[in-house]
């Protein structure tokens, strides 16, 4: 199933929120994700490399780090504030 | 140096590190404080209170950076916000040093007026990793001082689960002892590998050192995922005159130099120095000595070992050999190609925070080498197994082998 | 989105900064000599002559003191300067006359010239308090209070069998990487992370039971909320759950110090590189001066610098005198600690550049 670099990054999107506060996704998760779901002649890793640029690019998700890189929604910072 | 003021100083402590012969970190933070400088200011204040208290007063910040990258600045909030408004956000900046820490004092100055205008103007020079540190900034500020340092030309460096700043020795800029030149592949690396350093994509962090000889000043092996470590495969040049002048000049050649070569291939009888070159390990030793008269080999290059890092979270690791001997010519592509192997087989077998060394004990350095497609070699390991338990991967069944007897019989 | 905003074009090509005798000698230098503490010459193969005068420095530098380094930069050495990976600042001179000017501006500056050859060059250190997040220790106060007691090492005042290289890190995170030092001194957190209330909303739990090397961090309800509880017996306090859940703090300044490890190196010359083994576990926080730290690092460099060979390396020196001997001479009392029981595999792959081509 052939599949866009859009269709990848609004399906990564999803996946983000849907486990948003629940479980943290790495870059590779959803790579991984991706393949599975589309096949890897669908969908290759410069194709989910490229979604996931467009995301950040776009604001529809951040990189965080808590001791590795992940992709999250944009939300605001636990340390930023006080206590 | 110190300067306490008529109602005694607001940190005492502090001050007893302003005393010694020592330069003082106290006294850099007190010269920026100096001038109304808030975020200084309060930065002393905060550090006399954990020298009080002997605790930190730092949070980490895990989301804070510049748009677009995932990489290049730590976040850092205090846990005194009210106390301490001036630093409540007060993160940090890497910024991608020039290769081999070279600058002209144009654009230190440069850097400085960037860093006054936009953060604290307090840095380190430089960073574990090498990166120029710019201490302590408002999440406000770090857009526009990201701006303003790409117009200077300078770009932020690693942090994250990504490829960390690569660094590399003085080199050939000035080294007679550099095997190939480390500052031109650092620089190369870096500037091949900018996606994989600015958008974290890896289980965890991968540095790459790159050290000119075997004295290893960017201590690769003990640092570094991929360290390259210049090497030489034929004979030390020897001066013997030179040799003569050092035997001259007081040195004991024949306990200092030949009884701490570590495989002894050295003999001098008080006129001659010979080396069994097929038995030197190119350790240096020698070399280090009598710089002016032994010099390493003209068929130069490196050895790539892989896999070092501090104890976090497996235990500590030194590098092992991977490839003992490479030449090194732009445009690298022999390495590059095999980063990119080992970063394919980690990203898809590697656990969260698992770096590449804590991967190949995992799963076994044999079967590590199998899927990055390098061949085993006796220069990879200190011995051989001394266990019996082997992870035979295949066996063959009786009627494989009556089928094979009867070749070319088809096998059913 | 400005359209002018530039993203990866990595650091500014190192060869716009260096000095024209580099340009000139790049790959074409032909020896070196250490002319005296600090100050050395690489000689190019035409006889070309570099100068370089090396000081140390705290590491946290402020940019009216970086504006200093340009000021005589530019004095003495066309603007030309570099750093050192071992946080020194290094001047780039190619008339021998301004040495001894250089050197006496430095020493008005306050920073001391030396740190070449055998010698003891400057602390690599991290953050500690100034900054960081999981520090057991400050890390610029004791490497300053350390080194106010050895400088005479590094600037040749005393003299020494060969190099020694000290590393300092605030967290076994080690930032600082000191593992390979011939003394490494590191902060060391003793206590158990304290689970925080509401530990769930700012952490996924399968993460932080995952990140645990011990298996000692389990699922349980606190309150009718979801949290971890900790096997305390299992908690060997690296904190890597810290790193991954702010929640479990682990830093306590009555269980907080540092600990003191010797014999490591990372060159191949003679020896293979080495780790660096434990020496004192356990010395508690001390500020501002640290004392009893700046004490036993003073007695381990005396111990060596009496008794090794020319050359030797700390790690050398130990393994030839035997460990017993260093806990004698050093006077440090041998303890369980010192004895390993955390098991890690792979103690035969070649760990060294040491080969036969």
């Amino acid at each position: 199933m052939a599949v866009t670099t859009e269709q990848i990054a609004d399906a990564m999107y999803e996946m983000v929120k849907e486990v948003q506060g629940k479980k943290k996704l790495k870059a590779m998760d959803l790579t991984h994700a991706m393949i599975d779901r589309y096949g890897a002649e669908g969908c290759d890793k410069k194709m989910c490399k490229a979604a996931i640029r467009d995301l950040i690019d776009n604001d529809r998700c951040v990189y965080t780090y808590f001791g590795g890189s992940y992709i999250e929604l944009p939300h605001e910072e636990g340390a930023a504030s006080g206590g | 140096m110190s300067e306490t003021n008529g109602k005694g100083s607001a940190t005492p402590l502090l001050d007893e590190l302003e005393k010694g012969d020592w330069p003082s970190f106290v006294t850099q933070i007190k010269e920026m404080a100096a001038d109304g400088n808030e975020q200084c200011q309060q930065l002393l204040e905060l550090l006399e209170r954990s020298y009080r208290e002997k605790i930190g007063h730092w949070k980490h910040g895990g989301i804070v950076g510049v748009h677009g990258y995932g990489g290049g600045v730590i976040g850092r909030y205090n846990d005194l916000p009210e106390e301490f408004p001036a630093i409540a956000h007060f993160h940090t900046l890497r910024v991608n040093m020039p290769t081999g820490w070279f600058y002209t004092s144009e654009v230190l100055r440069k850097i400085c007026d960037i860093w006054d205008e936009h953060g604290s103007g307090l840095t380190n020079m430089h960073g574990s990793t090498g990166d120029i540190i710019l201490l302590g900034t408002t999440t406000d500020e770090l857009e526009p001082t990201f701006q303003a340092l790409s117009e200077a030309d300078f770009d932020l460096g690693g942090s994250g689960s990504d490829v960390r700043t690569p660094s590399a020795c003085v080199g050939p800029a000035r080294c007679e002892w550099a095997c190939y030149d480390t500052l031109d592949l650092c620089n190369d690396l870096t500037q091949t590998f900018q996606d994989e350093l600015h958008r974290p994509a890896f289980p965890y962090k991968f540095k790459f050192k790159c050290s000119g000889c075997p004295n290893d000043c960017v201590a690769s092996i003990a640092r570094s995922d991929m360290s390259i470590i210049g090497t030489w495969r034929d004979d030390i040049r020897i001066d013997q005159d030179e040799v003569r002048a050092y035997a001259e000049g007081g040195m004991n050649i024949e306990r200092d130099i030949c009884g701490n070569c570590p495989t002894k291939c050295m003999a001098w009888d008080g006129n001659e120095l010979e080396i069994d070159n097929s038995n030197c390990v190119k350790c240096m030793h020698c070399i280090n000595a009598m710089p002016k008269a032994l010099r390493p080999g003209v068929d130069t290059g490196a050895t790539i070992l892989l896999g070092a890092k501090a104890p976090i979270v497996q235990g500590a690791q030194l590098s092992s050999v991977l490839i003992p001997f490479i030449k090194l010519e732009p445009p690298y592509q022999e390495i590059k190609d095999l980063a990119e192997r080992i970063w394919d087989f980690w990203g898809e077998h590697g656990k969260n925070r698992e770096r590449v060394g804590e991967l190949m004990q995992r799963v076994g350095l044999g079967n590590f080498l199998e899927a990055i497609e390098v061949e085993p070699l006796p220069e990879m390991i200190a011995a051989p197994r001394d266990n019996p338990y082997v992870f035979y991967e295949e066996y063959y069944e009786e009627e494989d082998e009556e089928a094979e007897e009867e070749e070319p019989a088809a096998v059913p | 989105m400005d359209t002018q905003r530039r993203t990866d074009f990595g650091p500014p090509d190192f060869r716009r900064f260096l000095p024209p005798v580099i340009k000139d000698n790049y790959g074409k230098w032909k020896y070196h000599e250490i002319l005296k503490p600090g100050v050395m010459v690489h000689v190019g193969e035409g006889g070309d002559k570099l100068f370089t005068v090396r000081a140390g420095s705290p590491r946290l530098l402020g940019t009216k003191r970086i504006r200093k380094y340009a000021e005589l930069a530019d004095k003495y050495c066309g603007g030309h300067l570099r750093f050192t990976s071992r946080h020194n600042v290094e001047f780039l001179l190619t008339d021998e006359a301004n040495i001894d000017p250089l050197i006496k501006d430095l020493h008005d500056l306050g920073h001391p010239v030396g740190g070449i050859g055998p010698a003891i060059s400057s602390i690599v250190h991290t953050q500690g308090w100034v900054h960081c997040h999981s520090a057991a220790t400050d890390a610029s106060g004791v490497v300053k209070a350390v080194m106010d007691d050895l400088h005479e090492y590094f600037d040749g005042t005393k003299q020494i069998p060969g190099k020694l290289r000290i590393a300092l890190a605030c967290c076994l995170n080690m930032c600082g990487a000191v593992h390979c030092s011939d003394i490494a001194i590191l902060g060391v957190h003793r206590r158990p992370p304290k689970v925080q209330q509401g530990l769930n909303k700012v952490c996924e739990i399968p993460n932080v039971i995952a990140a645990c090397p011990t298996a000692a961090i389990r699922p349980s309800t606190v309150d009718g909320n979801p949290s971890v509880e900790i096997d305390e017996s299992l908690c060997m306090f690296c904190a890597n759950c810290f790193s991954v859940c702010p929640a479990l703090p682990m830093a306590d300044a009555l269980n907080d110090g540092v600990s003191i490890w010797v014999g490591g190196k990372v060159s191949n010359a003679r020896s293979e590189p080495m780790f660096s083994k434990l020496a004192v576990p356990f010395i508690e926080n001390e500020p501002p001066r640290w004392p009893t730290v700046v004490q036993a690092v003073r007695k381990i460099v005396e111990v060596w610098a009496d008794g090794a060979r020319p050359y030797e390396r700390m790690g050398d020196f130990i393994e030839r005198i035997g460990w017993p001997k260093f806990f004698k001479l050093t006077g440090i009392e041998f303890q369980k600690e010192h004895i390993d029981d955390y098991r890690y595999a792979g103690l035969s792959y070649k760990r060294s550049a040491q080969l036969r081509h």
